[in-house]
C-alpha cells in the first residue's frame, strides 16, 4: 500500500510536467491553430541549460530558473520565425508540421553535441531525502514540480484574465480576423505564444530534471504523450489537462513498476490513440461547424 | 473624410468590385446599399484592410491605407463592426469593450479616459449595461449587435464602419438599432453603413450608394434615393410594385 | 510531367537491372538494393503523403513489422521466401488498417501524431517481446531459398529488381485508375469528394492499408538484404528521413521516390567522408551563389529571396572545413534540408526539374486520347445525362421526390432551420431564395448529410435521408455544387468529371494492378460519358486543363457537368449564378432548363432575382431559418412578406 501511494505520488508529479507541456501545446493552438511537434525538445534544452549553469557555472538553482525561462521565449520565438510563420503564410499544415519537426530534430542533435549522449545527474537544490506524506515517501523535488507547475499555469491564467495584453491573446484565440479589427497585432500575438509555450517547457524540464535522468532524448516521448494530455483537457480547461497528466503520470508510474520498465511509455501511447480514436478533434479543435 | 476612388477587389479569381468610388465626408452617415453579392460587405472588408484591393485607392483624411494590415488600419482610426458580429465569445461584455479600446491602452491612439468612455457606452447602449460581466458569446444576436457597436465606439474612432447591423435580428430589434445609429449620427460620428435593408437605411442616412453586380449604379441624397425605383428594382429585378 | 516521370523511373529501373553486369563490387550491389527496398516503401507512403495529403510518422514502424515478420518466420519456422513476402504483405497491411481505421477520422497534426504513437509503440513491443522477436539481440537471417538453391547476393539483388518492377507496375496503375483520381480528390476538397460519392474516410483507410503492404514488401526484402534486424533501426529518425525522400525527390512522382530513396541512402555514406562532404559543399556553394548571381542580374528573383540560400550554403561549406567528421550532425543536416525542401522545393526536384522544361503542365497519356477523339464523335444530350443508369433507384412515378417535413437545424443556441416543411415535385425547378443568413444553404447542407439535423423528417424518394452519410446520400442520386466552387482543382477537367463518375466502377483492385478486361472496358466507358457531359457545358474543348487554371464561370460550369456525372435524380445549385457575367447568366439558364428537360428535378438556391424568376416553377422565401413564403414566382415576387424581407420597412416605390 505504501508503494502505491509513493507510485502515486511520483505519478502526480510526472503527471504535472506532462500537463505543463500540454499547456504549452493549447497556447499556440488557441491562437495559430499550429504546434510545436519539437516541444518535447523545448523541455530538454531547459533541462540542459539549466544543467549547465548550475553544474558547470555554479549558478544557484533558484536563479538559474528565470534564465532558463527567458532561453525557453528566445527558442520558441525562434521556432515561430523560422519554422512556423512561413508555413502559415504558405497556409501548409504539411509545411509547419515538418519544419517544427526538423527544427526539434536539429536541437536534439546539437544538444547530443554538445552535452553528449549520455544522461547526465541533475545535482538537486533540494534536500534528497524523502519526506513522510500519509505514511508513503515523497521527494521533496516531486513537491516542487508539482507546486511550480501550478504555479506557473495560474501565472499565465492570471496574465490571460488581468492584463490588457492577455486580453489580447485570448482575443486572438476567439477570432483572429476581429482581433485584427482592434488594432491587435496578431502575428506579434502568435510569436508570443510560441516564446510562451516554449518558456513553460522549459521551465517543466529545469523543474524535472533533478528528478530523472537529464539528456538529449529525454524530450521526444514526453512530447508525444503530452499531446494526448492536450488533447484530453480540451482548449480552455486547464484543469483537464490537470487531471489527464495526473491520470497518465500515475498510470505510468504503476505499469513502470507492476508490469515493466521496458512498457512504461506505452499506455501513455495507447491512451493517445483511444482518445483519438474516440473523440477526435472535437476536444481540441474549435467547433467544427463547416462552411461551404 | 474616408474616400475611396476606382476600387477593385475580389477573392482569388471571383472579381467583385469593378471601379468602386465613394466619399464618406466628416460628420456624415453615407450609406451603401445593395443586393446579396453585389459587394458590399467586400468593399467594407478591403477598407478596414481583412482583403487586399487589386487596384484603386482608399484614403482616410488624405492619408493612403491602401493595402496595410487591419490591425494597422485600426491604429490609424477606422473602426469596423464587422458583419456576423464577431464578438470575442469567452470574453465579458466588459472586456470585449476594453479590447474596442486596445490601441488607446497600449499607446497607438490618444489614450483619453478609457473609463469614462466606458460608461458614456454602457449610457448608449442600456441592454449591455445589465449584461457587463456575462460571456459576449452568450448573449442573443441583438445583444451582440449592440457590443459589436458599442465596441467600435470604443477605439474613438474617426470613422466607424457598420457592417450588415441589421442581419438575422427580429425588426423590433433592427429598430432599437437604428435608433442608436441615429445617435451616434447626433454626436457627430462619421459612419460608413452597410445594409441590405435600403428603407432603414435611406432613412438614417444623408447620402447613399446603391450597388450592383460589384458596380455603383446610382447614388444621391438619401432622401431621394427612398423614392428611386431604380432602386427597388435592384434587389427584386423588375418592377416591384405597389 | 507525370507520365514522363514513369519513362523515367522505367529507364531507372532497367539501368538498376544492369548495374550487377558491370560491377562487381558487392559494396555498391548492396547499396542500390537498399535504395531500391527503400523505394518499394516510397512508393506507398507517397500514395498517402503526396496523393492523400496526410503526414504518417509511422512508416518506419510498418516497415519494421515487415522485416521482424519475415524475420520471425525465417526463425521460428524456417518459412519459404514464397511464403514469407506474400505473409509480410498481409500482416503488415493488417496492421495498417488496425492503425487507420481509427487514425484516420483524424487528420493533419492529430494524424501525424497518432501515427508517430503507433510507430513509437511498435518500436517499444518488438524490443519488449523478447519471446517472440528476440529483443535487441536481434534476429539473424540467411537469404532465401528459391528452387533448391540458396541465392547469391547478385541473384537476390535480382529478385528485388524484380519485385521492384512489379511494385511499379502495380502504384502506376492504381494512381492511373479511378482509386488514383479519388485520392488526389479528397486531398484536393474533401466535402465535394464526399458530395460526388467518393467517401472520404474509407479511400483514406483504402490508401493507408496499400502503403502498408508496399512497406511490409519493403520490410521483408529489407530483412533478407541485410540478414540481420534489430528494432533499434525503425526509429523516429527512419521515418522522418523517409518524409524527406517523398517531399525532396518529389510528391506525386515515381521518379520522385527513387530520386529520394538514392538521397537517403547515399547522404549518410556522403557525411561519413568528410573529404567528400567538404567538396560537395563547396561546390553546391557555388553553384547556388552562382545561380543566385545569374538569376538577380536577369531579374527573375531579388535579393531578399536568395539571401537565405546563399548565405545557407556558403555557412555549410565552411563549417565543413571546422569540423572532422560530419556523421555527429547527421541528424541536424537532415534536419536542415527538411526546412529547405519545405520553404523552397515545394515540389520536390522533379517538379524543379519539370518547371525548368518548356512543356509545362500534366499531358495526358496516348490511351486516354484515343478515347476522347472517340467520344468526342458520339452526341451530347441525353446521353449525357442519365441515359445508362448504373444508380439501381427505380425512378418511382411518385410526383413528390423530396419531402422536408418539421426540419429544425440548431447550433448551439442558434436555429439556422426553425421548422421548415419544403416538399420537391418531380420535374421541377425549384427556388430556394431569401436573405443572407437566412439558412438556404445550411438545407442545402443538412439534405445533403454535411449537418445531421437537430431534428424534423427529410425522405427522398420515400427512403429517409436522416443520419445518412454524404458519399451515400450522393450515391441515391442528390448531386450539388457550392456555393464557393469545391473543385478538384489540381486534376484536370475531364478527371473532376470522372470523379464524379466514380460510382460507376466495380473492378477491384487486383483488375485496377492486372489491367483485366472488364476494368480496362469500364474505364473507357468512363471516359466517353465524361467528355459528353463536358460537351453538354461546352467544356469539352478544355478537357485537359487543369481546373484551377479555368476562368470563374467556366469553373462553375465544370461543378455542374461534374454533379451531372453521378446520374442523379435531385440536382442541388448552391449559387450557381453568382460572380457569372450577364451573358455567362444567359447560357447557364439554358443548360438549368436542359437538365431539367431531360427529367432531373433541380432545387436552386440564388440571388439573382431575373435568374429565379425566369426559370423556377416553384420558389420557396426562407427568412431566420423559416419559410415566409412559397408559390409561383410571379406571386412571391408581389409578396409584402417578401418583399419586406428583403428591402426592409416600407417598400420603396415611385
Amino acid at each position: 500500500m505504501e508503494i502505491l501511494l509513493q507510485l502515486i505520488y511520483s505519478g502526480i508529479a510526472l503527471g504535472m510536467i506532462y500537463a505543463v507541456i500540454a499547456f504549452g501545446y493549447q497556447l499556440t493552438f488557441a491562437t495559430s491553430d499550429t504546434l510545436n511537434f519539437g516541444q518535447g525538445e523545448a523541455l530538454m534544452l531547459g533541462a540542459l541549460v539549466g544543467l549547465s549553469l548550475v553544474d558547470t557555472g555554479g549558478m544557484n538553482y533558484w536563479l538559474a530558473i528565470p534564465v532558463v525561462g527567458a532561453f525557453g521565449l528566445i527558442q520558441g520565438a525562434l521556432v515561430e520565425r523560422v519554422g512556423v510563420r512561413p508555413a502559415i503564410k504558405l497556409k501548409s499544415e504539411f509545411g509547419w508540421i515538418m519544419s517544427t519537426i526538423a527544427l526539434g530534430i536539429i536541437f536534439k542533435n546539437v544538444a547530443e553535441n554538445i552535452w553528449g549522449r549520455d544522461d547526465l545527474r541533475f545535482p538537486s537544490p533540494l534536500d534528497e531525502s524523502p519526506i513522510k506524506l500519509f505514511g508513503a515517501n515523497v521527494l521533496p523535488m516531486e513537491l516542487l514540480v508539482i507546486g511550480g507547475a501550478l504555479l506557473m499555469m495560474l501565472l499565465i491564467e492570471f496574465f490571460n484574465r488581468k492584463t490588457i495584453f492577455g486580453k489580447a491573446v485570448v482575443a486572438t484565440f476567439n477570432d483572429r480576423e476581429a482581433a485584427r479589427l482592434m488594432g491587435i497585432n496578431t502575428s506579434l500575438v502568435i510569436t508570443f505564444s510560441y516564446a510562451l509555450s516554449s518558456m513553460t517547457a522549459a521551465f517543466a524540464g529545469i523543474l524535472v530534471a533533478p528528478l530523472t535522468l537529464t539528456g538529449a532524448t529525454m524530450g521526444s516521448v514526453l512530447g508525444l504523450k503530452a499531446f494526448a494530455v492536450a488533447i484530453i483537457g480540451g482548449l480552455t480547461s486547464g484543469l483537464g489537462i490537470v487531471v489527464g497528466g495526473i491520470l497518465l503520470g500515475v498510470a505510468e508510474t504503476t505499469t513502470g513498476f507492476y508490469i515493466s520498465t521496458g512498457y512504461k511509455d506505452v499506455p501513455g501511447l495507447v491512451l493517445l490513440l483511444l482518445v483519438l480514436a474516440v473523440r477526435p478533434a472535437g476536444l481540441f479543435g474549435k467547433s467544427a461547424i463547416k462552411k461551404v | 473624410m474616408l474616400k475611396i476612388d476606382q476600387l477593385e477587389a475580389g477573392y482569388g479569381k471571383v472579381h467583385v468590385l469593378h471601379s468602386i468610388s465613394l466619399h464618406v465626408p466628416k460628420g456624415q452617415v453615407v450609406t451603401l446599399i445593395g443586393s446579396n453579392g453585389a459587394g458590399k460587405t467586400t468593399t467594407m472588408r478591403a477598407i478596414s484592410g481583412m482583403i487586399k484591393p487589386t487596384a484603386g485607392e482608399i484614403t482616410l483624411n488624405g492619408r493612403s491605407i491602401h493595402g496595410l494590415e487591419s490591425n494597422q488600419i485600426a491604429k490609424l482610426g477606422i473602426a469596423h463592426s464587422p458583419e456576423g458580429r464577431r464578438v470575442f465569445a469567452s470574453m465579458s461584455v466588459t472586456d470585449n469593450l476594453l479590447l474596442g479600446a486596445f490601441p488607446r491602452l497600449t499607446g497607438a491612439r490618444p489614450r483619453g479616459d478609457v473609463n469614462a468612455d466606458l460608461e458614456k457606452a454602457m449610457e448608449l447602449f442600456p441592454r449591455l449595461k445589465e449584461r457587463r460581466q456575462q460571456l459576449a458569446g452568450t448573449l442573443s444576436g441583438g445583444e451582440q449587435q449592440m457590443l459589436a457597436m458599442a465596441r467600435a465606439v470604443m477605439l474613438n474612432p474617426d470613422v466607424i464602419l457598420l457592417d450588415e447591423p441589421s442581419m438575422g435580428l427580429a425588426p423590433i430589434l433592427v429598430e432599437e438599432v437604428f435608433k442608436i445609429i441615429a445617435r451616434l449620427k447626433q454626436e457627430g460620428m462619421t459612419m460608413l453603413l452597410v445594409e441590405q435593408f435600403a428603407a432603414a437605411a435611406l432613412n438614417v442616412a444623408d447620402y447613399g450608394y446603391v450597388l450592383e453586380n460589384g458596380r455603383i449604379s446610382v447614388h444621391g441624397p438619401a432622401h431621394q434615393l427612398k423614392t428611386d425605383p431604380a432602386v427597388a428594382a435592384s434587389y427584386l429585378g423588375g418592377a416591384s410594385s405597389h | 510531367m507525370r507520365q514522363h516521370s514513369s519513362s523515367w523511373a522505367a529507364l531507372a529501373w532497367v539501368l538498376a537491372v544492369l548495374i550487377p553486369l558491370a560491377i562487381q563490387n558487392p559494396y555498391y550491389i548492396h547499396l542500390v538494393e537498399t535504395i531500391m527496398i527503400y523505394s518499394i516503401l516510397l512508393f506507398g507512403l507517397d500514395i498517402v503523403v503526396g496523393y492523400t495529403g496526410q503526414v504518417s510518422l509511422g512508416h518506419a514502424g510498418l516497415f519494421g513489422i515487415g522485416a521482424y515478420t519475415a524475420g520471425v518466420m525465417f526463425m521460428k519456422l524456417s518459412a519459404s521466401v514464397w511464403l514469407v513476402l506474400p505473409c509480410s504483405i498481409a500482416v503488415t497491411a493488417l496492421f495498417g488498417a488496425i492503425l487507420a481505421l481509427p487514425a484516420l477520422r483524424v487528420s493533419g497534426p492529430y494524424l501525424a501524431m497518432v501515427t508517430l504513437a503507433f510507430g513509437t509503440i511498435v518500436q517499444i513491443l518488438i524490443n519488449e517481446m523478447t519471446f517472440l522477436t528476440e529483443g535487441p539481440l536481434g534476429i539473424k537471417i540467411s537469404k532465401p531459398v528459391m528452387f533448391g538453391d540458396k541465392l547469391t547476393e547478385r541473384e537476390f539483388y535480382w529478385v528485388v529488381c524484380v519485385m521492384l518492377g512489379l511494385a511499379l507496375i502495380f502504384v502506376h496503375r492504381l494512381l492511373r485508375s479511378h482509386l488514383g483520381r479519388a485520392f488526389e480528390a479528397l486531398k484536393g476538397s474533401p466535402v465535394a469528394s464526399d458530395c460526388m460519392g467518393v467517401s472520404v474516410y474509407r479511400y483514406k483507410v483504402y490508401a493507408f492499408v496499400i502503403s502498408a503492404g508496399l512497406a511490409g514488401l519493403a520490410g521483408s526484402l529489407y530483412a533478407y538484404s541485410e540478414q540481420y534486424i534489430s528494432p533499434n533501426t525503425y526509429n523516429f529518425e527512419l521515418t522522418v528521413l523517409f518524409l524527406l525522400a517523398i517531399i525532396m525527390g518529389g510528391r506525386k512522382t515515381r521518379s520522385g521516390a527513387i530520386i529520394g530513396a538514392t538521397i537517403i541512402v547515399m547522404l549518410p555514406k556522403l557525411l561519413d567522408d568528410i573529404e567528400l562532404f567538404r567538396w560537395v559543399a563547396t561546390t553546391a556553394a557555388v553553384v547556388i551563389a552562382a545561380g543566385a548571381a545569374v538569376g538577380l542580374q536577369k531579374q527573375w528573383t531579388h535579393p531578399k529571396a536568395v539571401v537565405i540560400p546563399v548565405v545557407g550554403t556558403l555557412a555549410l561549406a565552411v563549417f565543413s572545413y571546422q569540423l572532422q567528421n560530419m556523421t555527429d550532425w547527421r541528424l541536424s543536416i537532415f534536419g536542415l534540408m527538411i526546412l529547405f525542401v519545405v520553404y523552397y522545393l515545394q515540389d520536390g526536384i522533379v517538379g524543379f526539374l519539370s518547371k525548368l522544361s518548356p512543356q509545362g503542365e500534366v499531358k495526358m497519356d496516348s490511351s486516354a486520347t484515343k478515347i476522347a477523339t472517340q467520344a468526342a464523335e458520339l452526341s451530347p444530350g441525353s446521353h449525357a445525362l442519365g441515359g445508362e443508369d448504373h444508380l439501381s433507384t427505380s425512378r418511382s412515378s411518385n410526383p413528390v421526390i423530396l419531402n422536408a417535413q418539421s426540419v429544425l437545424m440548431q447550433f448551439g443556441g442558434l436555429k439556422a432551420i426553425n421548422n421548415v416543411d419544403l416538399v420537391i415535385k418531380r420535374g421541377e425547378i425549384h427556388g430556394l431564395i431569401g436573405p443572407n443568413g437566412s439558412g438556404k444553404s445550411t438545407m442545402m447542407n443538412v439534405l445533403t448529410g454535411i449537418y445531421q439535423p437537430t431534428d424534423g423528417q427529410i425522405e427522398f424518394n420515400a427512403k429517409t435521408l436522416v443520419g445518412r452519410a454524404s458519399s451515400d446520400i450522393a450515391l441515391s442520386g442528390i448531386a450539388r455544387t457550392f456555393q464557393n466552387v469545391q473543385l478538384f482543382g489540381e486534376m484536370t477537367v475531364l478527371q473532376n468529371v470522372l470523379v464524379g463518375l466514380h460510382h460507376t466502377f466495380e473492378s477491384p483492385l487486383w483488375n485496377v494492378a492486372l489491367h483485366t478486361p472488364s476494368y480496362l472496358r469500364e474505364e473507357s466507358e468512363a471516359n466517353t460519358r465524361a467528355h459528353a457531359l463536358l460537351e453538354f457545358v461546352g467544356l469539352d474543348s478544355l478537357a485537359l486543363e487543369l481546373a484551377h487554371n479555368l476562368p470563374y464561370g467556366k469553373q462553375r460550369l465544370l461543378e455542374i457537368a461534374r454533379a451531372l456525372a453521378l446520374s442523379p435524380e435531385l440536382l442541388l445549385l448552391d449559387e450557381p449564378a453568382a460572380g457569372l457575367t450577364a451573358p455567362d447568366i444567359k447560357e447557364l439558364i439554358t443548360y438549368i432548363r436542359k437538365i431539367r428537360d431531360s427529367g432531373v428535378t433541380v432545387i436552386l438556391i440564388e440571388h439573382h432575382m431575373d435568374v429565379v424568376m425566369g426559370i423556377c416553377d416553384t420558389v420557396s422565401v426562407l427568412d431566420f431559418g423559416q419559410k415566409i413564403a412559397e408559390g409561383k414566382p410571379a406571386e412571391v415576387q408581389a409578396n409584402e412578406k417578401v418583399i419586406t424581407a428583403y428591402l426592409g420597412g416600407s417598400t420603396i416605390t415611385a
